[in-house]
């Protein structure tokens, strides 16, 4: 065991006393949260620009309409002529337009609201608050107008004393969980090819060993063949802990990213993802021949692997067949983990997922372990 | 008292058998030459005593001990010198010894007492933070063996120490052998000059197609082949030379050709000179010189093997 720790304590030391090495193992997994940041943070900032186009004229139902909307929370109105709005509403500058045609005053006064249009480019997303909060006021004037029929003096009065009424009106904002958790599952799925690299990176460690030839020494000490790649698992599973807590941290309280998953869950999902990595690692060990072989073949899988899997996008944007096939990559299952606990899904319900991680961590570990044990040459055990 | 014991030794890979019931032993305090051509199971039998092989057949005891049931044991007491530099270098010289040392279980102060010692013992003390790469041959060669000698070991197994270095630093590491030798370890030593080994080790075993086919001191080897002499004849256009020719002279064990210099191996109640002579007229070979040379080393192994050390 002295041994064995005596490796993990030179591994270490050899590997953070590389300035490349802190690059690889922290500042991606940093670098990625950065780029998820960006490729989600973009896609809503909270407020919500409404083109107005005012075709009624200044009459005092639509100046009221328009300002009911001004005064909505995350909300910013420009006034627009039609070729403005259209342009604006296409180049992504208004996220929608509201139209008030000639007679939706008239429309409202007589109880029958009509000559007004809501115009996206983005759909519902980005109309349905405007719209409801907006149908809710127009409703609401539109209901004195059927009350008085016709009766412009008692509506001028009731709707006089309407706007004169004081509501008390509570306004509470609530935070766009989706956005942080688009950013989560993007800065995971990046953070699983970090952890997959990196785990491979000991297959190029161990065998990079036997090619300089100090394996040969090592083994002629009283380390075992075992004691050496246990001592190099534990290394990677050092640095792979390392690696996911940065990442963590630096996603909840650096950028103040809610995962939307209890931090002790998440860690112990992505810490048994890792053992999966190390034991891919371990059978890429027992299959290559030499670093060059190790480094071709992690390329091979790793990388394609992660892009079926959904690792850089969403896995739902992929056709049916490919969704079939990340079923069978562990990627795919780490991911689905997630997912699942951020949508709510208590850990004691995912065992289907876990036990599937568990399987891939245990066949490819054994598999390794068959065929180290094949050899009878103790300097080929690896 | 043995050191080390070797007996009814055997290694098979397949079919091929690499080792073929070796019996050898190595007495305390004495140098030990190891020599073969490639190929002859000298590897495989110090890969064996370093328990980097497998035995298939036979057993191996380092000071009285199994080392396949004693493994941890025999580790502590060997310490092994590959022919191949073992070291990292990306380590600096002193983090190579302490690292490699470390695993022998030393540790505090003790371990950067040996490390120190070491490095000293190598002349490598001054150079202790500069990294290997920025060291010649001859250095690194001896920063190897200073990573085999700081645990101390009983046994110290070197496999062609001075490969491909200065004679400065092969001086070097010939006289670490004899002081370590004389502070009371045991070694084995395998090269392809034969001068080293007949400078060097106290005793000598010759081994081919896995079998040791002689073994003793360089003097006992010598009187194997008191029966023979060897001839050297100097020529200026060697390319002329039937060696065939000379092969089939009556009493000629065996010809070779190193460079400009014809070596024949005959039996010594032979008189055959004039009959090479001869030859050597025919195919209009001109000669510069004509040696009779002691019994070496050399031709020793080249009678009992017929074949070169470095074929």
């Amino acid at each position: 065991m002295n041994n064995i720790l005596w490796i993990v304590r030179k591994q270490l030391h050899s590997t953070f006393r590389k300035r490349s090495s802190w690059i690889v193992y922290f500042g991606l997994p940093i670098a990625a949260i950065l780029l998820s940041m960006l490729i989600y943070g973009s896609s809503s900032g909270g407020t919500l620009n409404v083109g107005v186009l005012n075709q009624d004229g200044d009459k005092t139902l639509t100046q009221d309409a328009i300002h009911f909307v001004e005064e909505l929370n995350n909300v910013k109105i420009t006034v627009e002529d039609q070729a403005s709005m259209n342009k604006d509403i296409a180049s992504g500058k208004l996220d929608s337009g509201l139209i008030f045609e000639d007679g939706f005053a008239d429309s409202v006064r007589n109880g029958q609201p009509a000559h007004i249009r809501i115009v996206s480019a983005k759909g519902a997303e980005v109309t349905s608050y405007v719209k409801a909060l907006l149908e809710g006021h127009i409703g609401n004037v539109a209901s004195i107008g059927q009350a008085t029929k016709n009766d412009a003096d008692a509506f001028d009065a009731i709707y006089a004393d309407y706007k004169k009424s004081s509501f008390k009106f509570d306004s509470e904002s609530l935070e766009d969980t989706a956005k942080f958790k688009d950013m989560t599952y993007q800065t995971i799925g990046f953070l699983l090819m970090f952890l997959l690299f990196s785990a491979v990176n000991m297959s190029s460690l161990i065998l990079k060993e036997r090619e300089n030839r100090t394996f040969l020494r090592l083994l002629s000490s009283p380390l075992s063949a075992r004691g050496f790649v246990l001592g190099n698992v534990l290394v990677t599973f050092i640095i792979q802990v390392l690696q996911i807590v940065v990442t963590l941290l630096v996603l909840k309280y650096a950028i103040g990213i809610d995962s939307g998953v209890p931090f002790g869950e998440m860690l112990g999902t992505l810490l048994l993802f890792s053992l999966v990595a190390i034991a891919l690692a371990l059978l890429l060990t027992a299959f290559s021949k030499n670093s060059r072989g190790a480094n071709a073949m992690q390329t091979l899988i790793i990388t394609p692997t992660c892009l079926l899997a959904g690792c850089f996008f969403p896995a739902e944007i992929m056709p049916d067949t490919v969704q079939k096939i990340s079923s069978f990559l562990p990627q795919h299952w780490l991911l689905d983990t997630i997912t699942k606990l951020q949508d709510g899904q208590a850990i004691g319900s995912l065992g289907l997922n876990l036990a599937i991680l568990v399987a891939f961590a245990a066949v490819f570990t054994l598999v390794a372990i068959f065929r180290f044990s094949r050899n009878n040459d103790v300097r080929q055990f690896i | 008292m043995n050191v080390l014991e070797i007996r009814n030794l055997s290694k098979k890979f397949g079919d091929f058998i690499a080792v073929d019931n070796m019996n050898l032993s190595v007495r305390e305090g004495e140098i030990f030459g190891f020599l073969g051509a490639n190929g002859a199971g000298k590897s495989t039998t110090i890969n064996m005593i370093s328990s980097l092989l497998r035995i298939t057949k036979g057993e191996i005891r380092l000071l009285g001990k199994d080392i396949v049931k004693e493994s941890k044991f025999t580790k502590m007491n060997i310490g092994i010198v590959p022919q191949d530099l073992a070291i990292y270098e990306e380590m600096t010289a002193y983090e190579n010894v302490s690292f490699f040392a470390g695993l022998y279980g030393l540790r505090g102060a003790l371990l950067k007492e040996r490390t120190e010692e070491a490095l000293e013992f190598v002349g490598l003390g001054d150079k202790h933070k500069a990294l290997p790469k920025s060291f010649s041959g001859g250095m690194k060669r001896r920063l190897n063996i200073a990573c085999a000698i700081a645990h101390h070991p009983k046994l110290i197994i070197m496999d062609e120490p001075t490969v491909g270095i200065d004679p400065q630093s092969r001086n070097y590491i010939l006289n670490s052998v004899r002081k370590l030798n004389q502070m009371g370890c045991s070694v084995i030593y395998t090269s392809h000059y034969m001068e080293e080994v007949e400078e060097i080790c106290t005793r000598i075993a010759i081994v081919d197609h896995g079998k040791i086919i002689a073994e003793g001191t360089k003097e006992q080897l010598k009187s194997i082949i008191t029966d023979t002499k060897e001839t050297w004849i100097s020529v200026k256009n060697a390319d002329r030379l039937d060696l065939d020719a000379l092969k089939q002279i009556s009493g000629v064990n065996s010809v070779r050709l190193e460079e400009q210099t014809v070596k024949i191996v005959s039996r010594g109640e032979i008189n055959n000179l004039n009959w090479v002579i001869q030859v050597l007229i025919r195919d209009q070979v001109e000669i510069s010189s004509v040696e009779e040379q002691a019994p070496n080393l050399e031709t020793v192994f080249l009678t009992l093997t017929g074949r070169n050390l470095r074929d």
